[in-house]
């Protein structure tokens, strides 16, 4: 699910970078914010960070001993997080035998294993594909909707794990 | 997996958080970001480099999973399912997943169905009427 989220954050801008002018310095707050947004990814709890969409308060500046100077910003923006239960689809990028691979939003780690599709069974090829007596067909770039069963976040990484499920009522590769 | 044993997006088990947080669909998400990256248009010549990984995968996604794409529609969706006391979480799934039937929305929304809310099977069908013809006016 993608979130609109509110968060205090805290800005260091370089003394290089200040301007008596302050017109700079909020460009300079924006474009420190957006860095730092951006090479943070994920947290646990808020989920995948995608942009920043406004700031909404600069707090007082305060000087640190290297003279730069640290603001406390509020800013709203959009995370995505992955919930157990929630209902999806994604798109399938890699099949094994033993599951697939799904991608969906930001994660690209999504794993629906073949015990948790058990009508489907694997068909080995120079593109496997896994298989139903209906005759539904998961396979590469194919968009399957699903059940999210477990998460995990990787701190190392920062980034979530998922797996999957077609176990359940509408469930499965959508045409 | 999850530590919080009790977390279930199907009973609306998400985390006092993220109940009052906003959700977003992605035809909502898809608007914002679309315009987000022309910003960056302007700004540079190669856009590309200025946004993270995170945002041109989620720009992708969102773009492929959009039901809306019309802006006015976009917030008709949202204005029309805001009059079914739903919480923004099931708000956002029936947007993305746009069941046709009764029985498939409830199967993407459990929580429609706990004890004590009013959605009996006529409304959920008149809500689904709604988000249709908003789609067939697109």
């Amino acid at each position: 699910m993608f979130l609109k989220v509110q968060l205090p954050w805290n800005v260091i801008i370089p003394a290089e970078n200040l301007d008596a002018k302050g017109l700079m310095l909020q460009r300079s707050i924006i474009i420190r914010l957006l860095d730092e947004f951006a090479t943070k990814k994920a947290t646990k709890d808020l989920g995948y960070f995608l942009a920043v969409t406004t700031l909404e308060n600069i707090g007082e500046g305060k000087v640190r001993q290297t003279g730069d100077v640290l603001f406390p910003v509020i800013f709203s923006g959009i995370t995505f997080k992955l919930y157990r239960g929630e209902i999806l689809e994604g798109v399938v990028h890699k099949v094994l035998k033993h599951g697939v691979f799904l991608r969906c939003g930001p994660v690209e780690n999504i794993y629906l294993s073949y015990l948790k599709m058990p009508d489907y069974r694997y068909v080995p090829g120079e593109n496997p594909v896994f298989l139903n007596d209906k005759l539904s067909k998961i396979e590469k770039d194919v968009v399957v909707r699903f059940i999210v069963i477990g998460t995990k976040w990787l701190e190392a990484e920062r980034e979530f794990q998922a797996l999957v499920s077609l176990e359940g009522d509408y469930l499965g590769p959508v045409s | 997996m999850s530590g919080e044993e009790e977390e279930n997006a199907a009973e609306l088990k998400i985390g006092d958080e993220f109940l009052k947080a906003k959700c977003l669909m992605n035809c909502e998400v898809s608007l914002i970001l679309e315009h987000k990256y022309e910003q960056l248009q302007q700004m540079s010549e190669d856009p590309t480099n200025q946004v993270s990984q995170v945002f041109e995968k989620s720009l992708q996604y969102v773009k492929r999973f959009s039901r809306y794409k019309n802006p006015d529609a976009v917030r008709q969706v949202r204005e029309v399912l805001s009059r079914y006391q739903l919480a923004e979480f099931e708000l956002c799934v029936l947007g993305n997943l746009c069941p046709e039937t009764v029985e498939e929305a409830i199967a993407m929304v459990p929580s429609l169905k706990t004890k004590g809310r009013v959605h009996d099977d006529e409304a959920i069908e008149k809500m689904l009427n709604d988000l249709s013809l908003i789609k067939r006016f697109e």
